[in-house]
This record gives structure tokens, C-alpha cells and sequence, in this order.
């Protein structure tokens, strides 16, 4: 009888932290999302307000530009990152002399902490003294003198490269893992019956790697959707407000405007959209496998 | 005519010599299998005809030609693999359709060929399902169907049965020996199962490290292996092979003697196939021991006796009777063959 009972007292403790750090928070900034608290005013959430923050959220254009600028963000450095790690990977993918250097090489962005590419890539573009603003400056003539991150489309186009940059490693390995699944003779059987290479990659392969390829579009989508330290590290946000995306956004409106029930509640907004891509994920997922296994 | 040369090829992998320089010619017409055990070399010569492997050194002729350098879609030639390699995400007629539509076949054209192939291998009512929703045998149907369907000067086919099970084995490869007599395209098969080689091959191609040991039809092999490696590997149940001497024109083991017509000889191998062997009541036969095992296989009992350590195994009829450990003597057939083979080097003897 006790040892039956044994494994649940063992998970007790564990349950408790995950309750106290993660479902606890998560209950509590719900609530506060219908109610009003100025964070300079009160120690406490104040009265309840309804959905008024909701509705407020709807007309406000900062936080409609903060969308627009998250989704733009997301878009383009999904489709980037994962068109280039599938096409890296299956340059990668076949054993070669130089198989565990190109290997550790591409491992090291990854490893690197998001706040840091930030910081760094600043530095880089900086037209003063950066490396590649006077780099392309010196190859490209017309480029000397560029005010890259002071200019709003360029600061995006810089943003999303760093983020492709720090995830394309990533994002290879798994499409290597994928690649490795695909069994060999598939694609030897077409050569054999006369496909040339491209017809191979679009025809055989790709379409066997649908579901690596759906798993790492998700991934990177959430992760893109939360991406918050190289705003604070490369843009701060600007120019303007040009990049500022919503997890960005959020965190000022809680920690610099200290508006505590408005920034709850567009927290629990971004939280329905991700949450709503990974429900759509999961059924893809499911049925996928049904085909697979029918 | 696709006759097919190998003349003098080789293959390593890296350090590895995997096939050592080899030469074989597979006739126009001719069904060729390469037998041996597992990683003797059989895939990768094969994989080398195909070209999905470079060759180290030497010449691969088809129809006369050299094509060593030709890209495998220019050898005409289908490949049917071990685990079928079928387009997962390709409806049955899709794969049998995808090597015409490479090559640019006309719509209509395409549809009717397919038809027609997937009558042949009993696919026309699975035509519409994926790969996942059929069984092994129709898998490789559909496999066999993909080769066929271009009708290419060679086929090769590298243990497309071993995935399946032992029954539907015996059905398939009827099937492929008539689809052979059927379409009359130079085959070369790989199997590791000497029973799928003799029952399928014009000629059998045995492999041991790398190296062709026996070329010969089926039933030459079986009379007449070159070595001990292949007297032991065809046959089911193998060769008895007794260690012993030769003194005096007499072959001597353990219970065993058997005159011979050879010289003086340290270290030889007798070898006598148990459908060779009588099992008689005469204490002075040539083999003598005490009986260890009776199996009954149906059709026949095979009889196992024991002297010292050798063991030797004869095929009496299915009505044999005898106690275990009781005495039992076996005297070779008129007419039975008897192999000597030297046993330090392998070497046939006699
Ligand atoms: N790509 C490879 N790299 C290194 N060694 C290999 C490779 N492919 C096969 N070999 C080796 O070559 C030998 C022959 O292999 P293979 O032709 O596959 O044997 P079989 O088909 O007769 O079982 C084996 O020892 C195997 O380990
Ligand atoms: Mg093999």
C-alpha cells in the first residue's frame, strides 16, 4: 500500500514549485488583466474594471503598431530562418572530412546569449566606428555613411538578422535530424529512375520532411512571438517606435509606465495567440500522423 | 543485348578493401545472384553496377559500352532495394508512375502502362493507397512494379524478399522467376539465402570477402563446390563435413572410413550431403556412432548420429525409427559423391 503511494509524495514537492513559479503567476496576472492597478499609486491591484483593459488594448495604436510590427518581425524571420537552415542542412547533411568542424562552427550562434548578439550587432553597425557599416561602407561606396539602426526599416532588417542569425543553428540541426530519418534508398531510387538533383531535394525529399519542417515553423514562430532581448540590447525599441515589438511593449507598459492590469492583459493576448498556433500545431501534428500510420 | 562486364573492379572505403579487384560477365538474358554471407561485398557490387557508388579501380561495361562514369539514370537499368525505398508520400500509382513522368512519357501513355503494370504484379485495386496502408508483400510489389514499368535493360534487385515473411517468400519469388521468364531482362539478385539462389538463378555468383569464389549454375555448385566455404554454405541441411586424414587410399575420423582415391594427407575435410548417405544395420559401414537427434521434416526424417565430435547428419525416410543413443551406421549411396578438401587451406582435394 505505501509503496503505491510512495511516487505520488515524491512528485509533491515538484508540483508545488511548478504551482508556486509558473500556474500561481499565470492565475494571478489573469485576474489582475480585469482589474485596475497603478503600480505608483498602490502596493495592490485596485478595483475590478471588467474588460475595460481589453477594450482599450482594441483602439490603442501603440499596442496595434506593436502587433503589426511583431507579425512582421515573425513572418520574416521564420520563413528566413527556416528556408536557410533547410537549405544549409542539405549542404551539411552528407559525412564529409570537415563533418565535426563545420559542425561546431555552426553550433557557436546558437550559443550565444540573445542580449549579447544584441549589444554586439549595435556595435557592428554603428556608422562610426562599426565593423560592417564601414566594411560594406568600404566595398560599397554608396553605403558609407548609412544610419543603419537610426533608420526604421533598415533597424527591423537588422533585428530580424540578428534573430535568423542566432536561430539558423538551431533550426539546422534539426532539419539535419530530419534528413538523417529520411531513408537513403528513397532518394536513391529516384536518381535510378532519372530525377535530377532539384527534382530530388523538391520532389523526394522536402515533401518526407513536412513534419520537421511544421515542428520547427511552430518552434520558431513562438520564440519570435516572445522575443524581447535584442530589442532592448540592438533598438531599445526605436526609431521611433518602429521596433517595438509586443513582448517589448509589454514590458514597458509594466515596467516604465507601471500600468499593471493593462500590461496583464495584453500579456494573456499574446498568451492566446501562442497558444492558439499551438493548438492549431498539435492537430496538424495528429493528422500528419494519421496519414503516416492510417 | 545487355550483357553486363565487370572487368577488374574494386571498391574501399577509405582503408577498407571492401570488394578486391573481381571480374564477371552477366550474360544477356541471364538471371545472376550474387550469394554470400552478410558483409561479403554483395550490396556494394551491386550498388557499384548501379552506379550509386564509385568504383576504385576498374571497368563496368554495359551493352558494351564503359560506363563507369554515366550517371545511374543513364545505365538503363531499376533497382528493387531490400526495404523496398518507396515514395512514402506518393500514392501506389504515383511511384509506379514517377520514373515515366521523369521521363517526360505522355500523360495517356502513362496511364495506360501503369494499368498494365500494376495487372501484372495483382496492384490494380491498391492503386489509389500510400505506401503506409499496405503490407510488406505489396510493398514489394509495388517495388517490383516501379522497376518493371520502364522496362530497363537490367534489373537489379538487392534482397528485395528478405523483409518478408517465410510463406509469402516462397510465393514472391515464383512470381519473380516467372515475371523473368516473362520479360527476359538480365537480373542481378543479391540474397544471403542459398535456397532463394538456387531456386531463382540461371548461374550463382557466390561472394566471400569480397571475392567471387564459384561462378556456376545452381546444380554445379551443389555437386560440385570449388571450396569448403561454399560446400558448407549451399545446401539445407548443409554438407556433412568430417575432419580427418587420408593413409593408405583410406579416409579416417572417429567411426569413420571411407576409402578415397588420394595420396597421403594430413588435415582433410570429408564432405557427403545427408540425401547421399544410407542409414543401414551393418556394423562395418563406413560410418558408425551412436544416435543423437531424429528430426522429422515431413517428406523425410533427418537422422543425426555422434562419434567423438564430429556429427553427421543423413536424410532416411519419414517412417524411421530408431532409439536415441542406440547404435547407428551410415554407408554412402551407389554413386555417392565424395568431396575432399584440404582443410588448412580450403582447397578441393577431390
Ligand atoms: N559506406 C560504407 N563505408 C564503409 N564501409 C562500408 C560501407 N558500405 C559497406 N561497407 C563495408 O563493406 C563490406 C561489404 O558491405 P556490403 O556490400 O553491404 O555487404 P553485403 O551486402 O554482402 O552484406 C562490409 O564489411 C561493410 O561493413
Ligand atoms: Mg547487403
Amino acid at each position: 500500500m505505501k509503496d503505491r503511494l510512495l511516487p505520488y509524495w515524491l512528485l509533491i514537492p515538484a508540483f508545488i514549485i511548478v504551482l508556486a513559479t509558473t500556474i500561481y503567476p499565470l492565475a494571478y496576472s489573469f485576474i489582475t488583466s480585469f482589474r485596475a492597478w497603478d503600480l505608483t499609486k498602490s502596493r495592490r491591484p485596485e478595483g475590478f474594471v471588467g474588460l475595460d483593459n481589453y477594450i482599450y488594448a482594441a483602439s490603442e495604436s501603440q499596442f496595434l503598431n506593436s502587433l503589426w510590427v511583431t507579425f512582421i518581425f515573425v513572418i520574416t524571420s521564420v520563413i528566413l530562418t527556416v528556408i536557410l537552415a533547410m537549405a544549409l542542412a542539405l549542404l551539411l547533411r552528407r559525412k564529409g572530412p570537415m563533418h565535426t568542424f563545420t559542425r561546431i562552427i555552426l553550433i557557436l550562434p546558437f550559443a550565444m546569449s540573445p542580449a549579447l548578439i544584441g549589444v554586439s550587432y549595435r556595435f557592428m553597425f554603428n556608422p562610426e566606428f562599426g565593423v560592417i557599416a564601414n566594411g560594406l561602407g568600404a566595398v560599397f561606396p554608396a553605403l558609407q555613411g548609412v544610419p543603419w539602426l537610426a533608420d526604421p526599416q533598415l533597424a527591423m532588417g537588422i533585428l530580424v538578422l540578428t534573430d535568423v542569425w542566432h536561430w539558423t543553428p538551431y533550426m539546422t540541426f534539426m532539419c539535419l535530424g530530419g534528413l538523417a530519418s529520411i531513408p537513403r534508398e528513397t532518394e536513391e531510387a529516384a536518381r535510378i529512375d532519372g530525377a535530377s538533383n532539384l527534382r530530388i531535394i523538391f520532389g523526394i525529399i522536402l515533401p518526407q520532411m513536412r513534419g520537421v519542417i511544421l515542428v520547427m515553423a511552430v518552434l520558431k514562430t513562438i520564440f519570435a512571438l516572445k522575443m524581447f532581448d535584442q530589442v532592448v540590447t540592438l533598438t531599445g525599441g526605436g526609431p521611433g517606435t518602429s521596433t517595438e515589438t509586443l513582448a517589448y511593449f509589454i514590458f514597458n507598459v509594466g515596467f516604465r509606465w507601471f500600468d499593471m492590469g493593462y500590461a496583464s492583459a495584453l500579456a494573456w493576448i499574446l498568451t492566446a495567440i501562442m497558444m492558439f498556433i499551438s493548438i492549431w500545431y498539435v492537430r496538424m501534428l495528429l493528422s500528419e500522423r494519421k496519414m503516416a500510420t492510417a | 543485348m545487355a550483357e553486363v562486364r565487370l572487368v577488374d573492379i574494386e571498391k574501399k572505403y577509405g582503408n577498407f578493401l571492401a570488394v578486391p579487384k573481381q571480374s564477371l560477365t552477366i550474360h544477356d538474358g541471364e538471371f545472376l545472384v550474387l550469394l554470400g554471407p552478410s558483409g561479403c561485398g554483395k550490396t556494394t557490387t551491386m550498388r557499384m553496377i548501379a552506379g550509386l557508388e564509385d568504383i576504385t579501380s576498374g571497368d563496368i561495361m554495359i551493352k558494351g559500352e564503359r560506363i563507369n562514369d554515366k550517371p545511374p539514370k543513364d545505365r538503363d537499368i531499376a533497382m528493387v532495394f531490400q526495404n523496398y525505398g518507396l515514395y512514402p508520400h506518393m500514392t501506389v500509382r504515383q511511384n509506379i508512375e514517377y520514373p515515366l513522368k521523369l521521363r517526360g512519357m505522355p500523360k495517356a501513355d502513362r496511364k495506360d502502362r501503369v494499368r498494365e503494370t500494376a495487372e501484372k504484379v495483382e496492384l490494380d485495386a491498391l492503386l489509389e493507397r500510400r505506401p503506409s496502408e499496405l503490407s510488406g508483400g505489396q510493398r514489394q510489389r509495388v517495388a517490383l512494379a516501379r522497376a518493371i514499368v520502364r522496362t530497363p535493360s537490367i534489373f537489379l534487385m538487392d534482397e528485395p524478399l528478405s523483409n518478408l515473411d517465410a510463406k509469402l517468400r516462397v510465393t514472391m519469388r515464383a512470381e519473380l522467376k516467372h515475371l523473368h521468364h516473362e520479360l527476359g531482362v538480365t537480373t542481378v539478385y543479391v540474397t544471403h539465402d542459398q535456397m532463394e539462389a538456387m531456386t531463382l538463378a540461371n548461374r550463382v555468383a557466390v561472394m566471400r570477402e569480397g571475392k567471387i569464389v564459384q561462378l556456376d549454375t545452381p546444380k554445379k555448385i551443389y555437386a560440385e563446390p570449388a571450396d569448403l566455404f561454399v560446400a558448407g554454405f549451399i545446401g539445407s541441411p548443409s554438407m556433412n563435413l568430417i575432419d580427418g586424414a587420408v593413409k593408405d587410399g583410406v579416409f579416417r575420423a572417429d567411426g569413420v572410413e571411407v576409402p578415397v582415391d588420394l595420396a597421403d594427407h594430413d588435415g582433410v575435410v570429408l564432405g557427403i550431403r545427408p540425401e547421399e548417405l544410407d542409414i543401414t544395420q551393418d556394423p562395418g559401414a563406413a560410418i558408425s556412432g551412436k544416435l543423437y537427434a531424429l528430426e522429422l521434416t515431413g517428406e523425410s526424417t533427418l537422422v543425426t548420429l555422434r562419434n567423438g565430435p564430429s556429427s553427421v547428419c543423413a536424410r532416411g525416410h519419414a517412417d524411421f525409427e530408431a532409439d536415441i543413443d542406440s547404435p547407428c551406421h551410415l554407408a554412402p549411396k551407389e554413386g555417392a559423391r565424395i568431396h575432399l578438401f584440404d582443410r588448412a587451406t580450403g582447397e578441393r582435394l577431390l
